[in-house]
């Protein structure tokens, strides 16, 4: 039941950035190899290099984007509704994903050019070791067909980052859009 | 051929240029013309019962959800009474949103401009300052509430009309509810809505995706020639044209313009090839494959809901895809898992008009409120897979219909037709035990004619 009524604070629909308190600051060793991680992320996925990608993502991977909804009054910060998502997604279903784009996709054949901007990222330890809270914000212009005007998408990206054989490998994904009603026409791309 | 009052826009076409019944063609310029547009506005969406939503979303007395008919907003409420209205979320007073969320719980809505309140069912309970009659001496508070729509619920679905005296509900949904039944009143607590509507916004006119939701089949074997590729339909990617998954089966259609694919999940899914009912009775035919969104527990829930010939229909050749005129689209699918279950997905979609070169997308996904929390939660995982805003199946159409916009802008390319001339006629296969117009074999262009002419019969209307 989706109730939209709930009096409480209800801390699933609440922004809640970091949970962790152990930030690794700016400019350190773990928080720059982090960084860099999510640079070459985004240049794997806006190069289309879906196979480099997948490599830095672990099996017990959760990609999930909420909906996002206008509230007013006491409910007005309870706008991430975690019942309904654009993305709903595991490691298998990344797999059909990745594996879709490389036959007969039309949403994206021919392909969009992207352009992933990456900012605001902060970083914090989790309980696990070699476990990292990260925070991001995420901007994607997007370029489809000869059309001049581009479609673009901002969001909030809250991630677990695990360090595995040396390289950190993408665990949890929550996407917060910024849109209650989306301006980009599909999600064939990844956020 | 039937004569009826019509229309001529500026430049001298008619309704009859535009949707020409003689050759089964559709002139491309319907799809860009913004007086045709407007006239759509008054005469299809002002006129016809519309979806808003669930009443499953509104459960508690006061829940709101706001919503669009056409492009008019409104406040879907349930009142003290247990009563669901519809009021046109424009304040009176000054044309102000009275309701400035999306959804949420109040037993009063105040314009946050000069503070007229109104309560749930629309009634208006005053202005501030009471004893200064800021609502005016001219008109009672009884002529001051809420411009309200009429509002049926069906299978819990919440449909509006602003044709307060027109056709009844049960007259809108005409052969289609024996077959609507099957998907949406078939067990004891009904369906559930599992979140709010996913949203987005496509540049194209609302009649690209509307017009495909009159079961348009055919385009699956091309467009989503992926779900051939990726082995969950039936053939290879060799051999999809040969094998056709899919295309078999029986459409059913009516002339107010709705329409159904019933499919046969043997002839459709690579999973369910082997699957044989010959001679099974419905009961293990059940068992053997419960129709999309029905767990075996649910199965005994069906006999008490539907009739002995629905259930049969729906254990052998359910109704899986097609639309309601003017802009729903059904899709209540068997969505094979790569975890090798399939509990199916059910999504409802509205394809709301933003303007002559936009629609909004609105992606509604259901469960069966009784099924196990564990298929509600594959069903939602599912439903997104597949459909709307990042799913598998509909990121192919989002990309596709705003190049026909495109193109429909095109001064030569705008009297291109569209083109509905590959018709079957109707037939009624030996058995069939549901009424209304049928197409069985091939699914050909007959249904998405007939969405046409509801079209035409509606736009024909002043």
């Amino acid at each position: 039941m989706v109730n939209y009524a709930t009096a409480a604070v209800d801390k699933a629909s609440v922004m809640r950035g970091l949970v962790s308190k152990n930030r690794v600051p700016l400019g350190s060793e773990i928080y720059n190899r982090i960084l860099e991680t999510l640079y070459d992320e985004a240049a794997a996925l806006d190069e289309r290099r879906f196979d480099d990608w997948l490599a830095m993502l672990e099996e017990d991977l959760i990609y999930t984007a909420p909906v996002r909804l206008t509230r007013n009054g006491p409910n007005k910060d309870r706008d991430v509704m975690r019942t309904m998502m654009h993305f709903d997604d595991n490691y298998q279903s990344i797999l059909m994903r990745t594996g879709r784009l490389s036959k007969s996709a039309w949403a994206e054949d021919p392909p969009s050019r992207t352009r992933r901007f990456v900012t605001n990222t902060r970083v914090a330890e989790c309980e696990a070791a070699g476990e990292y809270e990260v925070s991001s914000y995420l901007y994607v212009e997007r370029s489809r067909f000869d059309v001049a005007h581009n479609e673009t998408i901002s969001a909030e990206r809250r991630d677990i980052w695990r360090l595995v054989g040396g390289a950190y490998k993408l665990a949890r994904r929550e996407i917060i859009v910024d849109q209650s009603t989306l301006g980009m026409s599909n999600l064939a791309i990844f956020l | 051929m039937l004569q009826k009052a019509t229309f001529t826009l500026s430049d001298g076409a008619t309704l009859d240029d535009l949707v020409k019944r003689d050759s089964y063609e559709v002139a491309l310029r319907v799809m860009s013309d913004e007086e045709l547009y407007k006239l759509e506005m008054e005469r299809v969406f002002a006129k016809t019962w519309l979806l808003l939503g669930h009443d499953t979303e509104i459960p508690n007395a006061g829940d709101f959800v706001v919503r669009d008919m056409g492009e008019d907003q409104v406040i879907v409420t349930r009142d003290r009474n247990n009563e669901i209205h519809v009021s046109l979320n424009v304040c009176p007073h000054r044309g102000m949103k009275v309701c400035t969320a999306e959804a949420g719980n109040a037993h009063a809505h105040r314009c946050i401009y000069h503070g007229w309140a109104f309560r749930p069912d629309g009634s208006f309970i005053g202005a501030p300052v009471e004893k200064e009659q800021m609502h005016g001496n001219l008109l009672t508070k009884d002529k001051l509430g809420l411009k309200k729509a009429r509002v049926e619920v069906y299978g819990g679905l919440i449909f509006a009309t602003w044709n307060i005296d027109g056709p009844s509900f049960d007259d809108y949904l005409g052969d289609m509810k024996y077959y609507l039944d099957q998907l949406f009143c078939r067990t004891d607590s009904g369906l559930e809505l599992l979140g709010p509507p996913q949203r987005f916004i496509l540049p194209c006119n609302w009649k690209i995706p509307g017009e495909q939701s009159g079961s348009d089949g055919f385009h699956t074997l091309t467009l989503h020639r992926s779900l051939m590729e990726g082995g969950v339909m039936g053939g290879t990617p060799e051999s999809i044209y040969d094998n056709a998954p899919g295309m078999y089966g029986v459409d059913v259609s009516c002339e107010q313009g709705h329409s159904l694919r019933c499919l046969e999940a043997a002839q459709t899914f690579k999973m369910f090839s082997d699957i044989s009912f010959e001679g099974k009775s419905v009961e293990e035919r059940l068992q053997m494959l419960p129709p999309p969104g029905i767990t075996k527990e649910l199965i005994p829930q069906l006999f008490n809901n539907l009739s002995p010939d629905q259930v049969e229909q729906l254990a052998t050749i359910p109704p899986q895809v097609g639309g309601l005129f003017p802009n729903i689209l059904v899709a209540f699918i068997f969505a094979p898992r790569t975890d090798g279950g399939s509990s199916g997905a059910l999504a409802l979609h509205t394809y709301v008009p933003r303007g002559p070169d936009k629609v909004e997308f609105v992606n509604f996904i259901f469960a069966e409120k009784d099924a196990p929390e564990q298929v509600k939660r594959d069903m939602l995982q599912n439903s997104i897979q597949q459909t709307g805003t990042s799913g598998v199946i509909e990121q192919d159409d989002a990309d596709t219909w705003p190049q026909i916009m495109r193109n429909a802008r095109g001064v030569v390319s705008k009297d291109i037709t569209l083109k509905y001339q590959a018709l079957h006629g109707h037939e009624r296969p030996e058995g069939w035990k549901g009424g209304g117009l049928l197409y069985p074999g091939f699914t050909k262009d007959d249904t998405q004619w007939n969405w046409w002419m509801a079209y035409y019969n509606l736009m024909a209307e002043a």
